[in-house]
């Protein structure tokens, strides 16, 4: 669940981020959007680690 | 002194640098294939982190990624998206990998193939294969290198002497130095690109425009489809967008030297940790975008295949001589460097399954690395004939990687989760896949029906056959053991 959340932000998601208003810090939306998702995996993966870490032991 | 001679001089001297760092650090490394190939399966996270950084973050990156948000704008984004996919797959698959390579001693991923399938065949198959796919991304990395010798040398030299020598030079290191040389060499390859990319993604922008967000508006106004993807004769649609992402990313660890790479770490949860922070440094590509659209504002006017020198150009226009130097110096590194891992990954295929599984030669551990150093370099020799007489964006040629590349996916996923498949569904699927790039490749002047990308198209066509004939024929000798 977790690890599916960004592949669909930047590939489904894509049509509906497409577009230019409304910037975020100056970027256009569709850049903000993709950056975000950028910024999630690190996030979302960390957070399976724990998860399984716990799971394993 | 002529600024040509101040700049090629500093990347003269940083390339030789890096070259004999890396051969010093090495030297009391024994070179029999392990070490040679996946250097003794030893590399924890760090050291890891710095070979896949060196593999993923290339002359393309450097150049391409200016040119495409040059040229294209937003359609350049897909490659922020595909390798921050790229990655989440990666956390899945690479540990089932590393686990089987540890347990069975494998080298390459024609082994990976042979080994799991029960078939010598598809091993040399395979082997063969990469090898071939790898040239054009080895000449991507030369053109790289020739427009950045162009621009050091302000236009005074033929810069194709230079890219030869230096490649050469690069052929020779890979030769004496293995894969442990690259990962070293890599360390000084990434702080120069670092440094290089954000004087270009911040410095740049922040002198010309002031800001980011007055930079977009200006590119907004001078082109109002450049931000967003609009499907326009000269442009690419969100469709193109969406299925190219998705090839890109499923094929992203499938290149010989990412399973180079997969096989030289320690464990499973080395490959884990790397693939949780590895999107971090996309921050970088960010940054060359950034550099990019200002040179579409500051130097406009430029045809797509020129657009790869763009921000180059603007460095050049703009600073002085010893600046164009370092930034030339970063961007040859970050062509050599990964060309090395390419080279390395390409030939130990060749050697191991195609001349050694298929033909019975080289077979010994001295013999096998004296091959691979002698296939190291016949790989550097085809790639730079091919860069002489075909000249391509840089986009385009990686595309033409990932495109042939990727049709090795539903091997390396099917084989770890699916035991009835066999040598034979696997096989076919990668001719059906290969042969549904070529077709569309040849019967259509675009390239790209409704803009969906041919080589995930090819993709589909692969699992579709996999899945049936395994559907009808599943492989009855399963004895394999799926790893967990």
């Amino acid at each position: 669940m977790l690890a599916c959340i960004v592949p669909a932000m930047l590939t489904i998601g894509i049509p509906f981020a497409n577009r230019l208003e409304p910037r975020v810090f100056g970027l256009p939306f569709l850049l903000a959007w993709i950056i975000l998702g950028m910024i999630l995996t690190p996030v979302c993966l960390s957070l399976i680690y724990r998860l399984e870490g716990r799971a394993n032991t | 002194m002529s600024p040509a001679v101040v700049a090629l001089s500093i990347v003269g001297l940083v390339v030789g640098g890096t070259i004999a760092f890396a051969l010093y650090s090495v030297r009391r490394v024994p070179m029999d294939p392990h070490q040679y190939i996946v250097a003794g399966r030893s590399f924890g996270a760090f050291f890891l982190w710095l070979l896949l950084a060196g593999e993923v973050y290339t002359a393309f990156t450097f150049l391409g990624a200016a040119g495409w948000a040059y040229s294209y704008g937003a359609a350049a984004f897909y490659i922020l998206s595909y390798g921050t996919i790229g990655y989440i797959i990666g956390y899945f698959l690479l540990p089932g990998i590393s686990d089987v390579g540890h347990a069975r001693g494998l080298l390459t991923s024609g082994d990976y193939f042979a080994e799991r399938f029960g078939s010598r065949t598809l091993g040399v198959v395979v082997g063969a294969l990469q090898f071939f796919f790898l040239i054009p991304y080895v000449t991507l990395q030369l053109t790289g290198l020739q427009i950045l010798l162009t621009i050091a040398g302000y236009n005074a030299y033929d810069a194709r002497v230079g890219v030869a020598i230096g490649f050469l030079l690069m052929a020779l290191f890979v030769f004496s130095a293995g894969l442990r040389g690259t990962a070293w060499a890599s360390v000084v390859k990434d702080g120069l690109v670092l440094a290089a990319v954000i004087f270009a993604g911040v410095a740049i922008p922040l002198k010309f425009f002031g800001s980011y967000g007055a930079m977009f508006d200006q590119v907004n106004r001078a082109h109002p489809t450049w931000l967003t993807l609009v499907a326009t004769p000269t442009n690419h649609s969100v469709i193109w967008f969406i299925t190219t992402v998705a090839l890109t990313a499923i094929g992203f660890f499938a290149g010989p030297q990412n399973m180079a790479a997969i096989l030289s770490a320690r464990d499973g949860n080395v490959l884990r940790k790397n693939a949780i922070w590895m999107p971090v440094y996309q921050i970088v590509l960010l940054l060359v975008f950034f550099a990019g659209f200002s040179a579409l504002l500051i130097v406009p006017g430029m045809k797509p295949g020129a657009a790869d020198q763009s921000f180059v150009l603007v460095v050049q226009h703009y600073y002085p001589a010893w600046v164009v130097g370092f930034i030339a110096a970063a961007g040859s590194l970050a062509a050599l460097v990964p060309a090395s891992g390419l080279l390395l990954g390409g030939a130990s295929n060749l050697v191991k399954n195609v001349l050694g599984d298929g033909f019975g030669l080289a077979t010994g551990d001295r013999a096998r690395t004296l091959a691979t150093r002698v296939a190291v370099l016949s790989l550097a020799v085809l790639a730079l004939g091919l860069w002489l007489i075909y000249s391509k964006t840089l986009v385009d040629l990686l595309l033409f990687y990932y495109n042939g590349i990727t049709q090795l996916m539903p091997g390396l996923i099917f084989g770890l989760v699916w035991r009835r498949v066999s040598a034979r569904a696997i096989g076919a699927g990668i001719a059906g896949g290969l042969l549904t790039v070529l077709t569309i490749f040849y019967e259509h002047a675009n390239p790209t029906p409704w803009g969906i990308n041919i080589g995930l198209l090819a993709l589909v066509v692969n699992v579709i056959i996999v899945v049936t004939i395994t559907l009808i024929w599943p492989r009855k000798d399963a004895a394999v053991e799926v790893p967990g």
